[in-house]
């Protein structure tokens, strides 16, 4: 992704479908430990997710939400997969 | 030579016999057809779930958490097959994998508990004494995974009071319409190795998911929240059923894949049946026709 420097890969997947597979420019998820917003070039992460709204900024200035009942992020290489 | 009558009604029942296999191999396009997109669908999730305990466990020592440590006790078998018969060789490869685990293993009897998914395995299993503990049957196309959480819950309590020691899935993995293979994969305790094999597995050789070459990257370190054991006991479980529900959504597509091929051949051998007995049928009628004729002719003869 050298021509958007200022994005990271975010995939959302649950079994059934995958709700998001593409490039955002921040991702704001309800972490275990409380609410936090992951920005590009974030460094290797592991973490719980609980009960809440994942709230995406692509480009362009949309914004995209996702309810979710529990999940597992991870977060490497610049990309982010949120397993649901 | 077999009279008139007996010939027709042998075409007439393998006509019959042609039609109802017609029917089910059509019914069975339809339901295959779903169950290989569902199958090819949940296999990116599950590569996904996979690999990220692999690049997880690349980095962090995951060795101490329970599910992920060898302990004693009986071995549970997870077997995957189909309810119905008419499937070809389907349910009797995946039950003579699963006997030559156990054999394999050196397992008595009573080491053995047995989770059976599918009445044909729930059966075989029960008949040969065998501690069938859960039997899931008639169980519809479309379980989601939510469904086998129960299943889950229950292997992951025998772990915990340390009852079974391991638990070992045998299911039937997709490969293609005409391409099945009953497969054994151990998924309590999770080993890093394990895991690596399924993914390999798991991803077809060629297409979308074709595996890429470069070797997974490990981040030197993994900031973890709120701590280790708090993720791994979220992730593993989670990914017990995972591997739970891709061994029936694959066997699922095999089922219907290796029936419609079987009903196939079967309609095209009634056809084959119905061809040569119908041929057969000429002959014979020909054959008295002709006699017929002479007889006449012949007692015209007597007769001057």
């Amino acid at each position: 992704m050298a021509e958007y420097p200022n994005t990271f890969d975010l995939v959302i997947a649950s079994v059934q479908e995958t709700q998001y597979d593409g490039p955002v420019l921040a991702a704001t998820l309800p972490g275990s430990e409380g609410e936090m917003t992951i920005m590009p070039h974030h460094e290797a992460f592991v973490t719980t997710l609980k009960p809440g709204t994942i709230t995406v900024r692509i480009m362009g200035g949309e914004t995209r939400t996702f309810s979710i009942e529990n999940g597992v992020l991870e977060c490497s290489n610049n990309r982010v997969v949120v397993l649901l | 030579m077999a009279s008139l009558k007996n010939i027709k009604l042998k075409i007439l029942s393998y006509k019959k016999t042609g039609t109802v296999t017609h029917a089910m191999e059509a019914v069975s396009a339809v339901k295959m057809r779903k169950a290989q997109e569902r199958a090819l669908g949940g296999r990116a999730y599950a590569a996904a779930a996979l690999s990220v305990l692999e690049r997880v466990s690349g980095t962090i020592d995951t060795s101490h958490h329970p599910l992920m440590t060898e302990q004693g006790g009986k071995t549970c078998f997870v077997v995957v097959t189909s309810d119905k018969g008419l499937a070809g060789s389907l349910n009797s490869s995946v039950i003579r994998r699963a006997e030559h685990e156990i054999s394999a293993r050196d397992l008595a009897p009573d080491q053995v508990i047995v989770i059976a998914i599918g009445r044909r395995g729930a059966e075989h299993f029960a008949n040969r004494g065998h501690d069938v503990r859960i039997r899931k049957e008639n169980v519809s196309d479309d379980l989601s995974e939510s469904d086998l959480r129960a299943i889950t819950d229950e292997l992951l309590s025998w772990y915990a009071a340390k009852e079974i020691g391991s638990c070992v899935v045998v299911y039937t993995n997709f490969i293609s319409t005409f391409e099945q293979e009953a497969l054994a994969r151990q998924i309590i305790p999770i080993t890093p190795l394990a895991v690596r094999e399924t993914v390999a597995g798991i991803r077809p050789a060629r297409g979308r998911y074709a595996p890429s070459d470069e070797a997974p990257i490990h981040p030197a370190t993994y900031l973890v929240e709120p701590s280790v054991d708090a993720v791994l006991s979220e992730l593993l479980p989670r990914l017990i059923n995972i591997m739970i529900f891709h061994a029936f959504i694959e066997s699922k597509a095999s089922e219907h894949s290796a029936r419609r091929v079987a009903m196939k051949s079967a309609t095209d051998k009634a056809k084959d049946m119905v061809k040569s007995y119908t041929r057969r049928f000429n002959k014979a009628r020909q054959a008295s026709i002709t006699r017929e004729v002479s007889e006449i002719v012949g007692g015209m003869e007597a007769m001057r």
